[in-house]
This record gives C-alpha cells, structure tokens and sequence, in this order.
C-alpha cells in the first residue's frame, strides 16, 4: 500500500527541513508511486532506469514544491516532464512487447490517479500520432515495423512521432 | 509489490540539504520587488510625470497603463505557479488578459487608418525612446522571473519563456508609461505596445534554453 496524499505531503515537508529518515521514507515511497505509474507506459527494461531519474528530478527540484499544494499533483506534473523527455530519447529495443503482466491489482487509489495519469494525455493526441509513439517508443519498434504495422509511410512514422512528443510536451500539467 | 532496496535513495537522503520552499508568496514579493525597482530606476532616469496624478492626463494614459500593469500581473503570476508545477494548473488567464490588452494597438491602427494619418503617428520623433526604454526596463522584471524559474521546475519551457517576455515587457512598459507625457492613443497604442511585443518574441526565443532542467 502506497502511503496517502496527507502522509507524503507531511513526509516532504520534513524533508524539506532536511529530515533524512522523512526523506528515505518518502522516496521509497515514491519510487514504489512511479512504477506504478509509468506501468504499461514504459517498456519494462527502461523502466527501472526513469523511476531513478525521477528520483533524481525530485530530490534536485525538492524546493519547487509548495507546502500548501498538494503533493502528488506535483510529482506527476515532474513524472509526466521525464517521460516525456525520456520517449524523446528511445529510439530502439529489443524488449518484447508490454502485456498487462507487470500489473499489479486496481485498488481505490486508481480512480484519484486516473486523472493524473499518462494515459489522460494521450487522448488530446491524433490517434495516428498515439499510435507511431506506443510502437517505436514504447514497444520499440523500428519506424520501418511501425510503418508495417500501421500503413503509415516511414516518413509520416516520424513525422507522428515528432509533431505527438511535442504536443506531449506542451501538455504535462493538463488534468483532463 | 516487494520493495526492492534502491542504493540511490540512501545515496540521495546523504545529501539531503534543508531547503527553503518556492512559495507563491515568495514569489509574488519577487516580482513586487522588481516592478519598484523598474518604477524607481524610471524616476531616476526620466522622471515620474505626474500630471496624470492631477487629472490632466487623457484616459488613454491610465488605461493603456492599466492593461500593461494587468497583463504583465497575470503573465507574471502564471510564471510563478509554473516553477511550481502540478497536473491540472492553468495559465488560461493569460491568454485572455493578451486579448484584451491587443484591443489597444488593433483599436489604434483602425483608428489611424481611417484619419488618414497612419504615417504621420508612425513618424515620431520619441519613438525610439518609447521602445528601447521599456525594453531596457523589462531586464529587471525578466531576469527575476527567470532566476526564480531556473530555481523551480517549469514542465513548459516555450509557454514559460513567452510569459517571462509578456510579463517582462509589459511590466517594463508600465514603469516607464508612468515616465512618458505623450498620451494620445496613437502614440501609447503603437510606440508603447511595440517593447511588449518584441519582448513576446525575445522572451519565447531565449528563455527556454535557460530554463530546461
């Protein structure tokens, strides 16, 4: 069980004042957050690899939270910044596709995330767009499969890719 | 899930450093601080004209120096909250606030164009002042605002650089308007709102690449 909203913010806020022990506790924590999070989103080789760099983004930007915001909101809007810059920089794996088998079971929580989620900005993309970004960045494609798969030329794979990340970009702190 | 010993978090919670909070209170003292420090350098350099204050100004001094100071509050404030990110902020209020303040200079080139005298407003002897001025003045306001985003986590860099350029001209314009006693429309609605614009352009061209993290 991740801890609440309340119980996170009071442990950041120690942290804040230079709490080590709040500090572990919440970046466990966290850690235990994002890989949910970036579940079926990540493709589960490099997903180890952007739960560390968000760990790094938080601890450097620690001070750009305001304690009389809420907190999680925050670590997604820092969550959502890293994925989108780490889709940017995957360009090929050999990792087989994501199926729901990383999953772990839906609990109450699912339903105060969802509006958080990763999935919430894909909806103001193209389906085209979505579609050239699951394959080659997410399932690691190369543009020629994806251009297979798709029908999409090889030229409008990246072109997709290109316009989808930067439309991505400009929407991290969009909720709906 | 099975929690899995991470060596980075320990690692990370060794340096742990208190840190003071970016606040939006402390952020709005910043950018209050910076705006007296624009209207005080102005009174300094050009003097504060202070007819407006006797009533003998026209109302196009106060209200094309009110929307500046309006537009360049909201854009500076979005700035702030964008150091501070979360999902489900929104910056829409700028965009209307722009909107409102583009009525001046579209009001005037419709204005002027239909006197005939478009050439005559654009052939004015201060309107370099007019321009440079604001411009040199908006260094204050946009370099706190982007010291105070490099400190933060802006998630937007191209839509923060842009408000760093409104906020920054606009705030910068108004110091100095309060400096200028030519306040017929055509002079504030063109020469005032040119230092605005250009620092829309500057500020969405330059601020991203200080402010990536």
């Amino acid at each position: 069980m991740i801890a609440d909203e309340t119980a996170l913010a009071r442990l950041m806020t120690a942290s804040q004042g230079g709490d080590r022990n709040a500090y572990r506790v919440l970046l466990a924590e966290v850690q235990l957050w994002l890989e949910r999070y970036f579940r079926r989103r990540v493709a589960p080789a490099h997903l180890d690899d952007l739960v560390q760099e968000v760990l790094l983004a938080v601890h450097a930007k620690r001070a750009s939270w305001d304690p009389s915001r809420a907190f999680l909101p925050w670590l997604a809007a820092i969550a959502r910044y890293r994925w989108v810059d780490h889709l940017r920089k995957v360009y090929r794996n050999a990792e087989e596709e994501l199926g729901n088998h990383d999953a772990v079971d839906d609990s109450d929580e699912e339903a105060v995330l969802a509006r958080m989620s990763l999935e919430r900005l894909f909806v103001h993309l193209p389906e085209k767009q979505v579609e050239a970004i699951e394959l080659v960045k997410i399932e690691g494609l190369s543009i020629a499969e994806a251009s297979a798969r798709t029908g999409q030329s090889e030229s409008l794979v990246k072109v997709n890719i290109h316009r989808g990340l930067k439309k991505l970009s400009a929407l991290v702190e969009k909720a709906d | 899930m099975n929690r899995v010993p991470n060596p980075l978090i320990d690692q990370l919670a060794n340096d742990l450093a208190p840190v003071k909070p970016m606040t939006m209170g402390a952020g709005m003292a910043l950018a209050a601080l910076a705006l007296a420090l624009s209207i005080a350098g102005i009174g300094l350099t050009d003097g504060i004209w202070m007819s407006p204050f006797a009533g003998q100004a026209s109302p196009f001094f106060t209200i094309v120096n009110g929307a500046f100071l309006l537009l360049g509050l909201a854009c500076a404030g979005a700035v702030l909250r964008m150091a501070s990110p979360k999902v489900g902020n929104s910056y829409a209020g700028t965009g209307w606030a722009m909107a409102m303040t583009a009525i001046v200079p579209v009001a005037t080139v419709v204005m002027l164009i239909g006197r005939g005298d478009a050439l005559v407003a654009i052939d004015h002897a201060f309107a370099v002042h007019c321009v440079t001025a604001p411009l040199l003045t908006s260094l204050v306001s946009g370099g706190a605002l982007v010291w105070w985003l490099r400190r933060g986590a802006p998630v937007s860099a191209g839509h923060a650089g842009l408000l760093v350029g409104l906020a920054a001209g606009a705030l910068g314009t108004f110091a100095y308007g309060l400096s200028c006693s030519f306040d017929t429309a055509a002079h504030l609605g063109l020469w005032h709102m040119a230092p605005v614009a250009i620092a829309a352009l500057v500020g969405r061209i330059t601020v991203p690449a200080l402010i990536r993290w």
